[in-house]
Parts: structure tokens; sequence; C-alpha cells
């Protein structure tokens, strides 16, 4: 339904975007995961027509929309990554100003009103000056106000930033149920794994406006089915202990935390005695080894040797 | 567009305080420091020879807009000194003066010229009639109505581009501040207005009105109009308590005061939208509107006249600051009493300033948040 076709952005000298391929169909959720600066918002105003790519096309039901943006424009609804509502109106005001500018006029804009305000929860603020909204309850307001016009396709840029564990789980609920419900179709972009793992049938990982990896989760997971990840726990750790197993020709990759070493080793290899023996060895009190199935942050790790999260 | 512009004027009606604090300190500030100018100054006389009481030297003083001029006793007129209800008292000979001063002000050399004034036409008037040779009061009559006519219709003419009868500039406190403190103050409002459209198109809320049928030029024109209403509503409320409730006559000029407004108030919209294109953020913005609307007061003349400014650098400066010429068209219609046909020239340069600032700021605006 909507591809995007080696789509790339330059800002002066620097590449926000590198030849992005990507396609959404019918009814999916995409997640869109990246650490900050991975040029995740970028991508999503290219696709939305908000600037123009430098190179590459945005196409829709196969016609390209960078000079003639109108049918995309009418059919997605836009979550910004900012709160980009007047703060100083109500919530219900807000959305009658939304609502209007997408010509919703009268009875159909109150009942709209009405429908989106009871599926992101804020009923009962309706008459509340925005400014007055917890972190959360702005976020809410934000995607509400896409969602007026009934698009089709909902692009959501970091919608749970900044908020509260409990807001957050209700908007991912929340967006769940629109997919499952009106079948509207989602591109959900974000910097936790989490999130896209809970939500997302397909991911695509972008690292400094580059596409590492995309397919579907468990496709994504088979990257590391060569390698597996081991969690070391200790109180304290010593140079020495660390150094050993840098050394060791058999671990692929060390990540050193305050109480947590992660290692990458062969899928193959047992270390677990070898590791006790090491810790021994070098006077470090072990509190546990654990053998993790991979998560999409593993596999960030693996590709780019970072930490999805700084 | 209508939607927008209604979302503004509920935002406006919500939170009302901060055009209410600049419109209250323009007021303020015009009416505390402007005060003396409000009433005139009153001047006990008297002359030994009552005859005086209906000549022409008190007619001449009965048209100064500064001063009242009353008639009293000699008793009187020092009692009044004594206890300090008048600074200065006149006494009036036939060809002379003289001051009986109790508080020396500067008011005192204002009222020299003005007293002085009148005998020096009363002098040049005796002269011309004993030229004439007219003797009998008919004779005068006529040449003083023949001196009337000519005077009327001359053979040239001169301008004085200084106000009333003395060849002195003259400085008129009430419309100095009143005109000062209101260009000045609404240079806020206005301002304060437009940075929401930075901070809006910031946090993507014009990119949700883009993406919608409303397009991006509506967007702008309605922010535009809505920052001119509120500039022109704040500066309208100011002239209108000093009209109906201070009372203060624009010289019969008032509608026109009003009308000359609107070129001004539209320039600085124009510069707003310049300075919002040019800074880097709401912070920025905060932090140089002061500083350019201060060194615009002083250099355009809201704060002191522009006649005392003497740099050259500083007037060069400001040739190119509207607020020269928002003080130029006002004092012009109000002061100097100039027909409006006299004011095109600095009417046309604020709309000339205001298109091509909106056009360079919107211009730049676009390439810079794309
Ligand atoms: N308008 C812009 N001008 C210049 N550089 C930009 C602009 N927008 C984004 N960038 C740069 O492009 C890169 C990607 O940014 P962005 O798309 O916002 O990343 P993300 O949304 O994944 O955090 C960053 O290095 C950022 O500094
Ligand atoms: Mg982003």
């Amino acid at each position: 339904m909507l591809e995007l076709v080696d789509l790339s952005k330059k800002f002066k000298q620097n590449d926000a975007v590198k030849n992005l391929n990507m396609f959404i169909e019918k009814g999916e959720i995409i997640g869109l995961l990246g650490p900050n600066g991975a040029g995740k918002s970028t991508a999503i105003s290219m696709l939305s027509s908000l600037i123009e790519p430098t190179k590459g096309d945005v196409r829709f039901r196969n016609k390209s929309m960078i000079k003639h943006p109108a049918p995309l424009r009418n059919v997605i609804g836009v979550v910004p990554q900012e709160i980009a509502l007047y703060e100083d109106l109500t919530a219900e005001e807000n959305m009658q100003f939304f609502g209007k500018i997408y010509r919703l006029r009268g009875i159909q804009l109150k009942k709209k009103i009405d429908e989106v305000l009871e599926q992101i929860g804020l009923t009962d603020r309706r008459k509340d000056i925005v400014k007055t909204f917890s972190g959360g309850m702005k976020r809410r307001l934000n995607i509400g106000v896409a969602m007026l016009h009934d698009p089709e396709i909902i692009i959501m840029d970091e919608p749970t930033v900044g908020i509260d564990p409990q807001s957050r789980n209700y908007i991912l609920e929340t967006v769940k149920r629109l997919n499952k419900e009106k079948q509207m179709t989602v591109l959900y972009t974000s910097h936790y794994m989490e999130e896209v793992e809970f939500l997302c049938d397909r991911i695509y990982i972008m690292d400094k406006g580059n596409l590492i990896a995309s397919g579907t989760k468990d496709e994504i997971k088979r990257i590391l089915s060569a390698e597996k990840t081991i969690s070391i726990q200790a109180d304290r750790w010593n140079d020495e202990f660390i150094e050993e197993l840098k050394q060791n020709p058999t671990v692929n990759r060390v990540t050193v935390g305050e109480k947590e070493i992660t290692i990458i080793i062969p899928r193959e290899v047992n270390m677990f005695a070898a590791i006790i023996k090491m810790a021994e060895n070098a006077d470090v009190e072990l509190n546990s080894v654990d053998v993790q199935t991979p998560t999409l942050e593993d596999v960030f790790l693996h590709l780019t040797g970072r930490a999805l999260r700084d | 567009m209508i939607g927008i512009l209604q979302a503004k004027f509920k935002m406006f009606l919500r939170n009302p305080w901060t055009f209410m604090l600049f419109t209250g300190m323009s007021i303020g500030f015009a009416l505390i420091l402007g005060g003396s100018g409000l009433t005139t100054i009153s001047v006990p006389v008297y002359s030994e020879n009552e005859e005086m009481q209906q000549s022409f030297i008190s007619e001449k003083l009965e048209e100064s807009d500064a001063f009242t001029f009353n008639w009293m006793t000699e008793d009187e007129l020092k009692d009044e000194i004594a206890n300090g209800r008048a600074e200065i008292g006149v006494i009036l000979l036939e060809h002379d003066y003289r001051f009986i001063v109790g508080v020396d002000s500067p008011n005192r050399s204002m009222l020299e010229q003005t007293v002085r004034g009148a005998y020096v036409e009363k002098f040049q008037q005796d002269n011309i009639l004993a030229a004439a040779n007219a003797t009998t009061d008919a004779e005068k009559e006529t040449v003083l109505e023949n001196l009337q006519e000519t005077m009327e219709s001359p053979v040239f003419e001169m301008n004085r581009s200084s106000f009333r009868s003395a060849d002195t500039f003259v400085y008129d406190d009430t419309f100095q501040r009143l005109f000062g403190f209101t260009l000045f103050f609404v240079i806020y409002t206005i301002a304060y207005n437009v940075l929401p459209i930075l901070v809006e198109k910031k946090d993507g809320l014009w990119d949700r009105v883009i993406l919608s049928p409303v397009k991006k030029w509506e967007m702008y024109v309605a922010n535009l109009i809505y920052s001119f209403f509120e500039g022109y509503l704040q500066v309208l409320i100011i002239f209108l308590i000093f009209r109906y409730w201070v009372g203060v006559d624009f010289h019969g000029r008032f509608l026109e005061t009003l009308l000359v407004l609107i070129p001004y108030v539209f320039s600085i919209v124009a510069l707003s939208i310049f300075i919002t294109a040019l800074v880097k953020n709401a912070q920025a913005f905060n932090a140089i509107i002061p500083i350019i609307s201060v060194s615009m007061a002083m250099i355009g003349g809201a704060y002191w006249p522009i006649e005392i400014v003497e740099s050259e650098f500083l007037l060069a400066l400001s040739k190119i600051n509207p607020l020269t010429y928002g003080m130029e068209v006002l004092n012009g219609i109000a002061v100097y009493g100039y027909p409006l046909e006299e004011l095109v020239f600095p009417i046309s340069i604020l709309l000339l300033m205001g298109v091509v600032l909106m056009g360079v700021g919107i211009h730049l605006m676009e390439r810079r948040h794309v």
C-alpha cells in the first residue's frame, strides 16, 4: 500500500536518512526502532510529505507522492514527537479546531469528538485546559486529534516519550485495539525496543541514517541465531576478571555494566564452568550466571556495538 | 481560516492579562509622566491700566495653549505667589512687562517667550500703523483689515516646522508621552503575539495544519491578522481612553489619528515576523525584543523628542526605524495639524517597510524551519 524507495535526506553534510527502503501493508503495525538521532523523525517527515527527500520516492497505491501528495495526506494521521496542541485551550476545543481543519462540522464533528475522547480515555477531562494535563494525558490527546478524520494509516513519532508507565501501557493498548477493531494501519516509531516488540508485526531498525535490519520479530532475532547472550551478575568487578573475559577467544563481545556483564558467545559453546573458574581466580563473587534469549536490544548491540539507549 | 482565528480569540479571552498589562502600562506611563501637560498652567496677571484687559496684548495671551491668564488685582496677585498657588505672576505695562517670580521653573522661559511674543507683535502692528499714517480709529481699522487680508493671501509663504506662534521648538508633553509610550508598548503586545508562530511551528502544530486541507498561507494570514488586530485594539483602547476619559483633544483630528496608526501597527507586525525568522528559539526572541524595542524607542523619539537627538549616526539609524515614522505621522496630525496629504511620505515608508519585512521574514522562515 505504502512504499519508500531509496529514500534519502541530507542536511548540509549530514546524512539524516540514507537509502531507506520500507513497505507498509494495510492493517499492519510496523515498528521503526532506533536510538536518538537515527533519522526516524526525518524518515516520517518525508513519508508524510512534510519535507522533500533529497533522493528517492514515496509511493502510495503505486503512485509517487513527492510532487502531488494530496491522496496520501487525506488518509494519514500524523502524531508528532512534540505535543502539538494549543495548551491554552481545553481538550474539546483542541479537537474542535483540528476537526474543523479537516472540514468536519456540526453533529458529525461532535459525534467524532465524543468517540475519540472515549477511545483515548479523556471523556471526563474534556472541559479542562490542556496546560493542566499530566504528560500522559497530553500525549493521549496528541494522538486523539490525529484520529478525528478517520485516517487509514496513523503514523506515531515516539508517542510515549517522557510519561509514566501507566499512561504508556494505556497508549500501547489503545494502539493495539485500534488496529484490531478498526483495521487501522500503524507506523510506530520508538527507541524503546519493548514497545516495538510488544506491538509490531514487522520491524525496521535504523541507526545513523542507515537501515540496519528489518523483518518480523523472529526473522530479526534469527540474526543472532549463531550466538547467545550470557548475563553475569555480581556486586563488584575487578579488572582482572574483565580482562580475562575479553582475552578469551570464544567470547565475541563483552559489555560491562555496574552489576552486570553481558557476553556474546557462539551458540554451541558452553562456558558456564569456565566463567565460574575465571571468577574464582580473580576473586570475584558471582551472584548469578544466566543464558538469555536474545532481545531486539541484543540485536542492536550485535549490529552496532552500542546499546539502543544512551 | 475562520477556525484558526476562532481558536486564537478563544485563547485571547482566556488569557488577556499580558495584553491588559501592556495597555495599562502605556496609559499609566503616559498619565503619570505626562501629567503636567494635561492641564494648562495658570498665571495671575495684573495691569494698572484697566484697558490692558481688552487690549491686543491680552488677546494674544489668551491664544496660548500652555498658559491660562487670570486677571486680578495687584494684591491678589502677590497673595497667589506668596501662598505658592502660582509660580509666576505677570504685570503688564503699556510697552513692557514685569515678572513676579515665586518659584523659578522651566516654565518661566516659556512664559517669557509667550509674553514677549505678544509685545513684539503689538510693536510691529504699531509700526505698520505709523508707517501708513493712520491716526483716526477708522483709518486704523482699514489699515488693519488690509493687513489681515494681505496676510491671508501672501505673495510667498514660509512654512514653519515647529509648532505654535513662537519660533521655537515647543515640547508638547501630553502628546509626546501618549504617543511615545503607546507606540513603544504595543511593540511588545504584537511581538508576543507573533512569537507563537515560531513555537507552534517547532512543536509540529503547523505540520498538522499543513497536512490537512487547510493551506499554509491561511495559517500565516490568520496569525498575522490576529496579531494586527490585537496590536490595533491596544492602541485604540489607549487613544479612546485619552480622548473621552482624560479629555485630550487631538486638535479635532481624532479619527485621522486612529487611521494613521494602521500603517504603524502593520509595520510592527512585519518587523516581529522578521525577527521571529531570524532567531533560533523563543528564549532568544524574548531576550532580543526588549533590546530592539528600547533602542527603537530611544532613537525614534518615543522617550524624548527626536529633535533632542544630535548624533549623526543615531539620526541615520532613526531613518530605518518604524517608530520614528509612527511618531512623525502622529505628531504631524495631532500636534502640527498637517493635512494627511503631507504625511504621505512617512506613511508610505511604513507600508513599504511592512511589506518588505513581512516578505523577507516569511521567506526566511520557510527556508530555515523546513
Ligand atoms: N531540520 C534539520 N536540519 C539539520 N539537521 C537535522 C534536521 N532535522 C534532523 N536533523 C539531523 O538529522 C539526524 C536525524 O534526526 P532525527 O530524524 O530527528 O532522528 P530521530 O527522530 O531518530 O531521533 C540528526 O543528526 C539530526 O541532528
Ligand atoms: Mg525523532
